[in-house]
C-alpha cells in the first residue's frame, strides 16, 4: 500500500526534507552471508556484448539524416562579445543551422570561463560543422579574470552563502587540548575524463523528442529537457542503453543536450552533439580545487577535543559548494567541532559532482591532520582513530542504521602489523612506509524507485525498469537480486533498462545510490511475481501456499516435493506473470552512512621525488554485498582514480588569462596500468538490518575517499615529510622533503651555533 | 609535408599547428632497419628497443618513450624532429617560438619546462632517444650531408625561431652510431609509463671518456659538457625541482657506466 510520509532525501550529501509517496517494504531481509546468487561473484551479464562491440552506446547511435553539431566556445576566461558575425559560417558547405546567444539559454555573449559555449552549428558532418565555426567573425572585449579563491571570498564572489556547522565550543576544545596541530592543505582541480565523452542525439519523432544520451539519470534528463522546451515530460523519451562512465559529471542533461535539441527543433532532423576530448577537459565539470585551513586538538590520552576547519572550495563560474567539511563533522566522536565552507565564484570552468564530491578533498585534509596529531602525541594512528570512534551521529544525535567501522579497523590490524617489515625494506634513496585513512560517506539511497518483472511460459524472468547502468555493473546486480528472489539461475534473468518509454521511474545513479535505491525495488517486484507463481502452484498441486517456495528453478514444497518451474509457467501459454515493486522508505530517525579504512604501502625515492604505491588494502562496510566480483572492481576503480588524484592529475590554468593549459591526455596525466599497485579488497558484508529489504548500501564512491590521505600518511611514515598539497608530484615531494630537512637543521642549529 | 610514422605529424595537423595540403609517404625513400652501426631513419622505436645490437642507452630511451602502440608506428627520424609539448606553444599563444615577443611559459605555468638554454624560450625538448643519440655522438646522414647529431639542433634566435638546422626539404636518412663500452638511460616522469621526460639522463662511456645527454631540460636535447655544468643551470621557479632530479640521476648514470 502506498503511504504518504515526510522524509529526508539525500543525494551526494545534499539533504532535502520532502513529502514522498512510498510503498510499504513488507519483505524481511535475507539471512546474512552469501546466498544462491546474491553474494556470489558473477561475471557481468553484458560482458560479452561489451567486449564484442555489440553494446550500443550513445556514441554508436546513427539515425537517418542525422546532423552533427559543433560548439563555438569562448577562448577567454572573462570576456564580452562585441561582434559575432556568423554570415560566413551559415554559408559554409554542409551547414544546416546556426545558433548563437539568444537562441538557447546555454549560449552566452558574456562567457565567464574558458570553454563556455557561445554558438553552435549543425552540419552534415562534424568536420563541416567545425570548419564552419572557424569562419565565425568574433571580436571580444576582455576583462581580467578572477582566479584566486581566497581573493574571491574576500571580495564576496561566492556561489552561495558560507555554510557554518558547529557543535560544542571550539575555543574551549582547543584550550583543553594537550597538543594542537594547525595546518593548511590544498587539493587541485581534477577532471572526470570519462571514456565516453559527454554527448546526446536529439531526434523528433512526431511530437515526441527522443534524447539518446550518455547519462547517470534518465528521468532527470527527461524532466529538465521537458521543462526547458515547454513539453509535457511524457513527450520526452530518454534512452541510455550503455554508458561509458560519468563519475558525477553526467547527472544532468548538460548544455550539449539543449544545443542538440534546439538544432533538431529548427532543422527537423536528428542532431548529435558529442564533445571532443578537448571539450571534456574544458567544459564538462571538474572536482574543484580546495584550500583547507585546519586545526585539531587532543588530550595526551588521545581524546580529540577540537576539530576546526575553514574550507574554501574553488567552484568556478557556476556550480555548487560540496561538503568538504563533512568528514570532519561525521568521522570522529569529537565534542567541539566548527566547520566553515566557502564556495568561491571564479572565472574558471564550473565544477560538477565527482565521485564523493567534497569528501575526497575533505578526507585528505582531515585524515592527514589526524595523523600529524597522532605523531605529535606519539600515538599509533590506528589506535588514535579507534579511541575517538563515533558510536552515534554527533551532528544531530541520531543512531546509525548500521556501522561496522570498528570491524574494518579490526580487519586492518594484521595489515597494519606489516609496517615494521615495510619500513625495513628501505634501501639507498628508497624509503618505504605505511599509512592509513578512514572513510565516511553517504550511500543509503532512497525512494522513489520502481521495477517491474515479467515471467512467461518459458520460465525466464525479465526485469523492466528505466534505470541506467553507468558502467558499474548495475545490470548484473539487479539480475542477481531477481534471480535470488525467484530461485532462478542467473542466466534465466534478463534486465531491460535504459529507456524512459519502457519502464517505471528509477533513481539517479549518483551518490552511491543505485544498488540501495533500485535493488530493493527489484527484489520487491520479484517477490510479487514469486507470490503469484506460488499461488498458481498451490492450486495446481493442491498444496498450501505457505509450504511452497522457489529454489534452483524449481517449485519445492516443505514435504520434499519438487517440480520444475516450467510446469507452472507452462500453464501460462501466452499469458504472463507480472510483478511490480517499489523502494520502501528509509529508516526514520537514523543516519545511514558507509564506512571504511584503507592502508597504503609506498616507496619514495627521496632524491628524485618519485613516489611509488606498492600496495593498497581497502576494507569497507557497505552493508550486504550483492556481487563480490563487481564490488572488488568498483573498489579497484576508485583506488586507481584516487591514485591519479593523489600523484599525477591536475588541471592547470594559465595564471594570467585563465586559459586551460591541460586539454589533452598527454598533458592531463591519468594513471596508467603501470601505476596500479597490488589492491586487496575486503568487504565486511553485514546487512544493514534497518535499511530496506536488502540491507545494502552503495559502493561507488567510498573506495576513492581515503586513498589520497592513506598515501600521504604513508609518505610521511616513510620520509618524515608533511605532504599537504595534491598532487604529490615530483616538485611537491621534493619541496616537502626539503622543508623537512630545513626544519630539522633549524632545530639542530641553536645547539651548534656559537653564542654571539 | 613528409609523413613517416605519423604519430607526431597527424596530431600536429589535427591541432592546426601544421598545415599541409599533401602528405608524402616516406616509406620508399627513407631506409628502415639496423646494420653494423647504422640505423635507417625509418626504423621504429619498437624495433630499436628490441635489437640487441643497439647500445643500451638508446634501447632504454626508446623503451621508456610513449606507449607500445606509438613506438610501433613512430620512427627514430621523426622522433628526433618532435615538436615541444609546451602547452603555450601547443595552444598557439603568440609565444617566442611562434615568432612572438616573449615566452609565455616563463611567467606562466612551466613545471614541464627548461632549466638550460631557456632565456628566450623555456620549452623543453620531449625526445628521449635524442638525448641517447647525443650521448652516443651519433652522426646524422641526410640526403645532402652528414654531421654530428649535436649540430642538428639550435636554440631559437630573434632571426630564426626554428630549433633544427635542417634545410628546407632536407631529409634525415640514417644515423651512424659508434659503439660505447657502456651506456645507460635514466628517466624521471610524472607516471610510470607513457609520459614525456621531466628529466632524462643519457650517458655513454667510450674508454675513459663519458658523454652525457639530457632530455626534457632545454628547448633542444642538451649535451652536458661536465657534471659541473649543472651548477650553471638557469631553472625557473617552477623547474628548480628538475635540477634536483638531474643532480640525483647523473651520479646514478655514471655509477652504472663504471667497469665492473
Amino acid at each position: 500500500m502506498a503511504r504518504l510520509i515526510r522524509t529526508e532525501k539525500e543525494v551526494e550529501g545534499n539533504y532535502t526534507e520532502q513529502w514522498i509517496v512510498v510503498d510499504e517494504d513488507a519483505l524481511d531481509q535475507w539471512p546474512a552471508g552469501a546466498l544462491q546468487t546474491v553474494g556470489q561473484p558473477a561475471a557481468r551479464i553484458d560482458g560479452l556484448q561489451r567486449a564484442r562491440g555489440q553494446a550500443v552506446y550513445t556514441a554508436d547511435i546513427q539515425l537517418p539524416g542525422m546532423l552533427h553539431a559543433a560548439v563555438l566556445r569562448s577562448p577567454h576566461a572573462r570576456a564580452r562579445l562585441t561582434r559575432l558575425d556568423l554570415t560566413r559560417t551559415r554559408a559554409a558547405p554542409g551547414v544546416r543551422e546556426v545558433i548563437g546567444p539568444g537562441d538557447s539559454h546555454v549560449l552566452s555573449d558574456e562567457p565567464g570561463y574558458h570553454g563556455a559555449p557561445v554558438a553552435a552549428v549543425a552540419a552534415d558532418t562534424f568536420r563541416a560543422a567545425g570548419a564552419a565555426l572557424a569562419l565565425a567573425d568574433v571580436d571580444w572585449e576582455l576583462s581580467a579574470p578572477l582566479l584566486d579563491p581566497d581573493l574571491a571570498i574576500a571580495q564576496g564572489s561566492c556561489v552561495s552563502d558560507a555554510r557554518i556547522a558547529e557543535r560544542g565550543d571550539i575555543e574551549r576544545g582547543l584550550s583543553e587540548a594537550d597538543a594542537v596541530v594547525e595546518a593548511e592543505y590544498t587539493t587541485q582541480t581534477v577532471l572526470h575524463n570519462s571514456l565516453e565523452p559527454h554527448q546526446a542525439v536529439c531526434a523528433w519523432e512526431g511530437d515526441t523528442l527522443t534524447v539518446y544520451i550518455s547519462t547517470q539519470f534518465i528521468w532527470g534528463v527527461r524532466d529538465s529537457v521537458a521543462e526547458q522546451l515547454g513539453l509535457p515530460p511524457d513527450k520526452v523519451r530518454v534512452v541510455c542503453e550503455y554508458m561509458g562512465g560519468g563519475f558525477g559529471s553526467k547527472n544532468g542533461p548538460g548544455e550539449y543536450t539543449y544545443i542538440a535539441a534546439e538544432l533538431a527543433r529548427r532543422t527537423g532532423r536528428p542532431v548529435r552533439c558529442a564533445l571532443t576530448r578537448r571539450e571534456e577537459n574544458l567544459a564538462t565539470g571538474n572536482r574543484n580545487a580546495t584550500v583547507q585551513r585546519l586545526a585539531a586538538g587532543a588530550r595526551s590520552d588521545g581524546t580529540l577535543t577540537a576539530l576546526r576547519g575553514e574550507f574554501v572550495n574553488a567552484i568556478g563560474f557556476k556550480g555548487w559548494s560540496p561538503s568538504t567539511g563533512g568528514p570532519m563533522e561525521l568521522l570522529y566522536a569529537c565534542d567541539n567541532v566548527r566547520v566553515v565552507e566557502h564556495g568561491a565564484k571564479l572565472n574558471t570552468p564550473p565544477n560538477a559532482a565527482f565521485r564523493a564530491p567534497g569528501f575526497v578533498e575533505g578526507t585528505f585534509g582531515l585524515e592527514c591532520l589526524i595523523d600529524e596529531l597522532a605523531a605529535k602525541l606519539e600515538l599509533d594512528p590506528l589506535e588514535f582513530r579507534m579511541r575517538n570512534y563515533a558510536h552515534s551521529d554527533l551532528v544531530d544525535g541520531r543512531p546509525f542504521s548500521s556501522k561496522n567501522l570498528l570491524e574494518c579497523y579490526r580487519r586492518a590490524e594484521p595489515h597494519w602489523a606489516r609496517r615494521e617489515e615495510v619500513r625495513a625494506r628501505s634501501a639507498g634513496p628508497w624509503k618505504h612506509g605505511m599509512g592509513l585513512a578512514s572513510q565516511v560517506w553517504y550511500g543509503g539511497g532512497g525512494p522513489p524507485s520502481y521495477a517491474w518483472i515479467r515471467i512467461g511460459a518459458d520460465a525466464r524472468a525479465q526485469v523492466v525498469t528505466a534505470m541506467q547502468d553507468i558502467g558499474t555493473g548495475s545490470r548484473t546486480a539487479m539480475a542477481q537480486i531477481a534471480a535470488e528472489e525467484l530461485g532462478l539461475p542467473l542466466e534465466r534473468v534478463e534486465v531491460s533498462l535504459g529507456d524512459s518509454a519502457r519502464g517505471p521511474f528509477a533513481s539517479i545513479s549518483a551518490g552511491s545510490s543505485t544498488i540501495p535505491s533500485m535493488g530493493p525495488a527489484v527484489r520487491a517486484a520479484a517477490a510479487d511475481a514469486k507470490r503469484q507463481l506460488i499461488e498458481i502452484a498451490a492450486q495446481r498441486y493442491h498444496l498450501e501456499e505457505r509450504v511452497l517456495s522457489l529454489r534452483n528453478g524449481h517449485i519445492v514444497s516443505a514435504d520434499g516435493g519438487s517440480w520444475p518451474i516450467e510446469e507452472i509457467t507452462g500453464l501460462l501459454d501466452e499469458g504472463q506473470i507480472l510483478g511490480k515493486g517499489a523502494r520502501g522508505p528509509n529508516p526514520t530517525g537514523m543516519r545511514t552512512l558507509t564506512f571504511g579504512v584503507q592502508l597504503a604501502e609506498v616507496a619514495v625515492d627521496v632524491e628524485t621525488g618519485e613516489v611509488r604505491v606498492d600496495r593498497i588494502v581497502a576494507i569497507h562496510d557497505v552493508g550486504r554485498v550483492i556481487n563480490p566480483l563487481g564490488a572488488s572492481s568498483q573498489v579497484e576503480g576508485g583506488i586507481i582514480q584516487g591514485i591519479g588524484h593523489t600523484l599525477s592529475e591536475e588541471r592547470l590554468l594559465d595564471p594570467h588569462t585563465g586559459v586551460v593549459l591541460t586539454q589533452t591526455l598527454d598533458a592531463y596525466k591519468l594513471p596508467t596500468i603501470a601505476d596500479v599497485p597490488e589492491i586487496v579488497t575486503e568487504l565486511v558484508d553485514v546487512p544493514d538490518a534497518h535499511l530496506t529489504n536488502l540491507g545494502s548500501k552503495g559502493l561507488g564512491e567510498p573506495p576513492i575517499i581515503p586513498t589520497s590521505a592513506a598515501i600521504a600518511n604513508a609518505i610521511r611514515d616513510a620520509t618524515g615529510a608533511d605532504v599537504r598539497s595534491l598532487p604529490i608530484s615530483r616538485e611537491e615531494m621534493l619541496r616537502a622533503l626539503r622543508e623537512t630537512r630545513e626544519r630539522s637543521s633549524r632545530r639542530a642549529e641553536p645547539v651548534e651555533a656559537p653564542a654571539s | 609535408m613528409p609523413l613517416a610514422g605519423g604519430t607526431e605529424l597527424v596530431p600536429l595537423i589535427h591541432d592546426g599547428l601544421v598545415e599541409a595540403d599533401t602528405l608524402v609517404e616516406l616509406r620508399q625513400a627513407v631506409p628502415r632497419g639496423i646494420s653494423a652501426g647504422r640505423i635507417g631513419a625509418g626504423t621504429t622505436l619498437a624495433e630499436l628497443e628490441a635489437d640487441p645490437h643497439i647500445p643500451q642507452v638508446l634501447r632504454e630511451a626508446c623503451e621508456g618513450a610513449a606507449s607500445p602502440q606509438l613506438r610501433s608506428m613512430g620512427t627514430i627520424g621523426g622522433n628526433l624532429l618532435q615538436a615541444t609539448r609546451c602547452w603555450y606553444w601547443r595552444l598557439k599563444f603568440p609565444c617566442y617560438l611562434h615568432g612572438g615577443e616573449r615566452c609565455h611559459a616563463r611567467q606562466g605555468i612551466h613545471r614541464e619546462h627548461a632549466i638550460f638554454g631557456n632565456e628566450r624560450c623555456a620549452s623543453a625538448h620531449p625526445s628521449d632517444p635524442a638525448a641517447a643519440l647525443l650521448a652516443l655522438s651519433a652522426t646524422v646522414v641526410t640526403d645532402r650531408r652528414a654531421f654530428p647529431l649535436a649540430e642538428l639542433y639550435r636554440l631559437p634566435t630573434d632571426d630564426d625561431r626554428g630549433l633544427t638546422a635542417l634545410e628546407p626539404g632536407e631529409l634525415i636518412l640514417e644515423l651512424e652510431l659508434p659503439r660505447p663500452d657502456a651506456s645507460v638511460y635514466l628517466k624521471a616522469m610524472d607516471r610510470r609509463k607513457w609520459a614525456f621526460p621531466l628529466v632524462g639522463v643519457a650517458a655513454a662511456r667510450f674508454g675513459a671518456a663519458t658523454r652525457i645527454g639530457l632530455a626534457g631540460v632545454a628547448p633542444i636535447p642538451w649535451l652536458l659538457e661536465s657534471e659541473q655544468e649543472l651548477d650553471r643551470a638557469t631553472p625557473l621557479p617552477g623547474t628548480a625541482y628538475k635540477l634536483d632530479i638531474a643532480r640525483a640521476l647523473l651520479p646514478r648514470a655514471l655509477a652504472a657506466l663504471r667497469p665492473a
